[in-house]
Order: structure tokens, then sequence, then C-alpha cells
């Protein structure tokens, strides 16, 4: 049994399918990239697992908090990710129907959206660092208990968020590039439909993020 | 020399079912459906946005009502731009678990806590 084995891996040194020729799997390549994201899932849920408890425990402070927020600003910025979302996966139906400049615009258009996204929550956080309310400033020290965790939790999922973000950037820019030189191409959108998943899920986070921060009145 | 048989035959029925999928899902979405969710989903932020002002008269019913708009803005965008509706349903099935498990430990740890 084992010698079997052995010589059946000698002589095919890596898995492959039978009849298939290669070792490209579009359904496995998905199936990794969602199996990703359910620790992503598991990080920003314990995250807001954490605020459903501090919010039961200081529901009033949380309240008082929140109108330092800027729903407008909030209100914007999921509008801009949710047309980034839209550009994504409008490019994917580009690329599967063979329009590769198109693909590439739509995706430039959704880096073009992650930067709005980003700029808008810069000027947002600095708005919060003049009035000292970022863990450790004079002001924040000087809160009570329920006002500084929500600053905190604010800080921290906004800002973990927000490297998602960036990241997602990222990614986006290397399908770009391998669309332009195509790598990825009609028949192998694997990295592609990736990436937008990945995008996709970013948006999903910032779509519980909105109403549980800025949206509490 | 079974466990070589059977490693065969799981070829071949992995083989046979990718055949199986690939005639199901060949929907192809179009850029007026992407449009289309994405006025959806602009509707439903809207909607919540105008349900917050009114905390004062919704109460507590204000969180509710926002998390079940949140919601299905999820649901929407996992069916249509995540494209799981016309994937193959392993997906679905897989996501259904782990979600479904994520809501019940949610939903107990907020029972937990109202009831202390």
């Amino acid at each position: 049994m084992q010698w079997m084995l052995n010589n059946k891996f000698k002589m095919k040194n890596h898995f492959s399918l039978p009849n298939s020729g290669h070792n490209f799997d579009a359904k496995g390549s998905k199936l990794g990239m969602w199996l990703f994201l359910f620790t992503e899932l598991l990080l920003f849920g314990g995250l807001f697992l954490t605020y459903l408890v501090y919010r039961n425990l200081y529901h009033e402070a949380f309240l008082q908090s929140s109108f330092h927020l800027n729903k407008w600003a909030g209100f914007t910025n999921t509008i801009v990710l949710l047309t980034s979302s839209m550009t994504v996966a409008m490019s994917i139906v580009a690329l599967k129907k063979g329009a590769k400049n198109k693909a590439i615009w739509l995706l430039a258009l959704t880096i073009i959206a992650a930067g709005i996204f980003m700029v808008i929550k810069y000027f947002e956080w600095s708005v919060k660092f003049e009035h000292g309310l970022f863990p450790g400033m004079d002001h924040y020290m000087s809160m009570e208990p329920g006002e500084k965790i929500y600053f905190f939790l604010y800080f921290f999922m906004t800002g973990l968020h927000g490297l998602h973000v960036i990241i997602g950037a990222v990614f986006i820019a290397v399908v770009i590039k391998k669309i332009a030189n195509s790598k990825v191409n009609k028949d192998r959108v694997s990295l592609h439909e990736n990436a937008g998943l990945y995008w996709h899920l970013v948006d999903l986070v910032w779509i519980y993020l909105f109403p549980l921060f800025y949206l509490i009145r | 020399m079974d466990l070589f048989i059977s490693l065969i035959l799981l070829n071949k029925i992995i083989y046979i079912m990718e055949k199986i999928n690939v005639k199901k899902h060949e929907h192809q979405f179009s850029y007026k459906e992407h449009f289309g969710t994405w006025i959806g989903l602009v509707l439903l932020t809207v909607m919540t946005v105008s349900f917050s002002s009114l905390w004062t008269i919704l109460g507590e019913l204000a969180i509710v009502t926002a998390l079940f708009i949140a919601t299905s803005k999820a649901l929407v965008v996992l069916e249509y731009f995540m494209h799981l509706k016309f994937d193959p349903k392993l997906y679905r099935v897989m996501i259904t678990v782990v979600l479904g498990l994520f809501a019940f430990f949610m939903i107990m740890l907020t029972i937990d806590y109202l009831t202390r």
C-alpha cells in the first residue's frame, strides 16, 4: 500500500485533479478566500461583542459621546464605500465580457473612492485630536469610564477598518497591474474576484460600524 | 489497496460534481443589475439615517431598526455584490453555517446581559 502511494507521488510531485491538465482551480481559490473572510468576521466580531457589552453597561455615556461624531461625514463615507463596491462588481462584469480597459478604469475608480474615504476619515479624526479625545490625551483622561470606552472602541474599530481599506486598495492595485499584463484575464478572474470579495467585506464592516457609532441617537 | 480505489473514486466524484456545477451557475451579471443594487443600498442608508433622528420617539427600538436595516444591507451585498445568489451552493451552505453560529453567540450574549 505504502509503496503504491509513494510511487504515485514520485510520478506526480504535485496534486492535480484528473483530466484538468493544470493546477488552476477557481472554485477552490474562492473557497480559500471565504475561509479567510471568516477569520476577518471573528476579528471584527470580537470587537462588536465588546461594543455590545459596554453599550449595555454604559448606555447613557455612549449616547452622549456619539454626539461628538458627525453623522453626515459618516453618511458620505457610507455612500462612497457603497459606490466603490459597485465599481468593483462592475469591473468583474467588464473583465468577464473581455473589456480589459473598462475593468481597469472601474478598479481605478475604486481606489479613488478608497482615497476619498480615507481623506474624510482623516478630517474626522483630526477634529477629535483637536478636542483631545484620542486615548491618552488630557481631555480623554478626565472623561468618565463609559465615554473613555466609547472613544477607545471608536478609534480602534474605525482604525482597524481604515487599515483594511488601505490593504484592499493595495490588493486592487496589484490586480490592476496583473490585468494590464494579462496575468488576470477573461478565463482566469479568480484574483480579481477575490479582491472584490475582500473589498465587499470592508464595505460590510462599515455597514455595521456606521449605525453603531454615528446613529445611536 | 481500497484506500487507493477510494481515492480514485473520490476524484471521479469531484470531477462529475464540477461538471454539473459549471453547467448550472452560468448567470452573467450585468452593469444594470449592479447599479440597481447600489440604488437599493443607498435608499436603505437614507432610511437608516432618517430613522435615527426619531430616536426620542423610538427609544430602545431605534437600535433594533438600525441593526435590522444594516443586516438587510449586508444580505443584499452578500447576495448580489458577492455573487452568492448565483454561485455554487457550497458557499451558501458554508456562509449560512458560520454566520448562523456567530449570530447565535451574539444573541445568547445579548440575552445574558439584558437579563442580569
